[in-house]
């Protein structure tokens, strides 16, 4: 049954979330030093023509009214135009065109992380204390200790420099003078739809280290956790039971066990999913893969305090989102949780 | 009507946060304007802005105990790492919090209108 009373809730706490986000990012930008209205002029401009900017994006407002404006435009997914990187283009058309990128690279981590993380820890517990367990432990300790910043340029340098097999940067080969046809903003997908199997390769391959770079750190928490998880079910009473009543150890760990290990570990795939949005910064700066992070560094960088609006309060949006569909997923998993 | 014991409750955590809140923009806008040597309307702007970061922080805090509270008490009670920490406790703070930054919100604007 669908818990809708469950799920009801999670959605209202939607709304506090969205407005302490906003209020927060609105009174920091306040805070800090900076007149956006000089950035948007320039150094040289005049005193008429900065005065005339303030005028314009409603800045001689007290900052109540421009609060209480500022909430109603985020109640429409409304943030403006962007003041520097890109003039005369509202941030949502911005945010329409990077945000893909970044999604797309998320997505592609986690499912990298759930692909291999998953398996590994499920092996690693029913081999607990072998050369393969010691093996997928030493892994993911590694695969959690070390950095993107230094991660990336070092498979680049062994995938494309060395072994010359992957390409290092972009989303997709320059060598095609078309773009595939725009549905999702996700080159893979795009490409996919629209049954360009050359470009689709290409996007593949163009995806796959920036994927591996920053799903390896979420594979590595996945497996650990699934590991120390399934070493807890595995222990429990019901698992003997089924054992004595004569069913095979596979079954028993893959139809008792699975279920209820997994339980922890999609909570941490929902918390991860922020960290990879964030990891996801790092990977498009060393990948040169123009996303959302990078927009918020650069607007971030110059001032543009729309494109930071919209950028944070898309990020907790997004955050918020896929906590809520674990959140359900889990009641799914464990019923007791609705209560 | 008397209004429920709980709903009482809540709004008695809020008023208190409130009521200091309050009283303390007037002081920071005081303040600002005696130590910092800023405009009148400056200090009311600088402390809605004050205001709001402790707002949006405790309605952050208020929504991550509702959502993962009785989470976290448990998984510290299960791996006996407890350190007292527990939602209703979490909950009232932020509530203070909350109508503490609520408050600075609320007269920061009545001082910004008055002074300037």
């Amino acid at each position: 049954m669908f818990p809708k009373r469950f799920v009801l809730k999670r959605l209202l706490l939607l709304v506090p979330v969205l407005i302490g986000v906003a209020t927060l990012v609105f009174s920091i930008l306040h805070l800090s030093p900076g007149d956006p209205a000089l950035t948007i002029a320039g150094e040289r401009a005049s005193q008429e023509f900065v005065e005339r900017i303030r005028a314009d994006l409603g800045l001689n407002d007290p900052i109540w009214v421009q609060y209480i404006d500022f909430l109603g435009n985020v109640v429409r997914f409304d943030f403006g135009e962007s003041y520097v990187i890109n003039r005369n283009t509202t941030v949502r058309e911005i945010m329409a065109n990077t945000l893909p990128v970044t999604l797309e690279l998320a997505l592609y981590g986690q499912l990298f992380g759930i692909l291999f993380g998953i398996p590994l820890g499920v092996l690693s517990a029913v081999k607990q204390d072998t050369l393969t367990d010691h093996g997928t432990r030493v892994g993911a300790l590694a695969g959690i200790s070390v950095p993107i910043f230094w991660s990336g340029p070092l498979l680049i340098l062994l995938f494309a420099q060395v072994l010359g097999v992957l390409p290092t940067s972009g989303r997709i080969s320059s060598t095609f003078s078309v773009s595939p046809i725009r549905v999702t903003g996700m080159v893979t997908i795009d490409t996919l739809l629209a049954g360009e199997w050359d470009m689709f390769k290409s996007a593949v391959r163009h995806m796959l280290l920036p994927s591996l770079v920053i799903g390896v750190y979420s594979m590595a928490l996945i497996s650990r956790m699934m590991r120390s998880s399934m070493l807890e079910v595995v222990r429990q009473d019901y698992m003997r039971t089924a054992r004595a009543k004569g069913q095979g150890a596979k079954i028993t760990v893959l139809k008792h066990g699975f279920r209820n290990a997994l339980i922890p570990v999609v909570t941490i795939i929902g918390i991860q999913f922020g960290g990879l949005l964030g990891g996801a910064v790092l990977t498009e700066t060393v990948f040169a893969i123009g996303g959302i992070g990078t927009l918020l560094v650069e607007a971030i960088e110059v001032g543009d305090y729309p494109i930071v609006q919209g950028t944070v309060l898309t990020f907790a949006f997004l955050f918020t989102l896929v906590n809520l569909v674990v959140d359900i997923t889990y009641s799914y998993l464990d019923p007791r949780i609705q209560q | 009507m008397p209004l429920p014991p709980v709903v009482r409750e809540r709004g008695r955590l809020v008023a208190g946060g409130a009521a200091v809140g309050s009283v303390a923009a007037p002081i920071l806008v005081v303040g600002l304007v005696v130590v910092v040597g800023v405009g009148p309307l400056a200090a009311a702007e600088t402390a809605f802005a004050f205001g709001g970061l402790w707002f949006g922080l405790a309605l952050l805090g208020w929504a991550g105990s509702v959502a993962s509270g009785r989470a976290i008490e448990a998984a510290q009670e299960r791996l006996d790492v407890g350190s007292g920490w527990t939602e209703r406790r979490s909950r009232r703070a932020m509530a203070r919090i909350g109508g503490f930054g609520a408050g600075m919100m609320l007269v920061a604007p009545v001082i910004g209108t008055a002074v300037g």
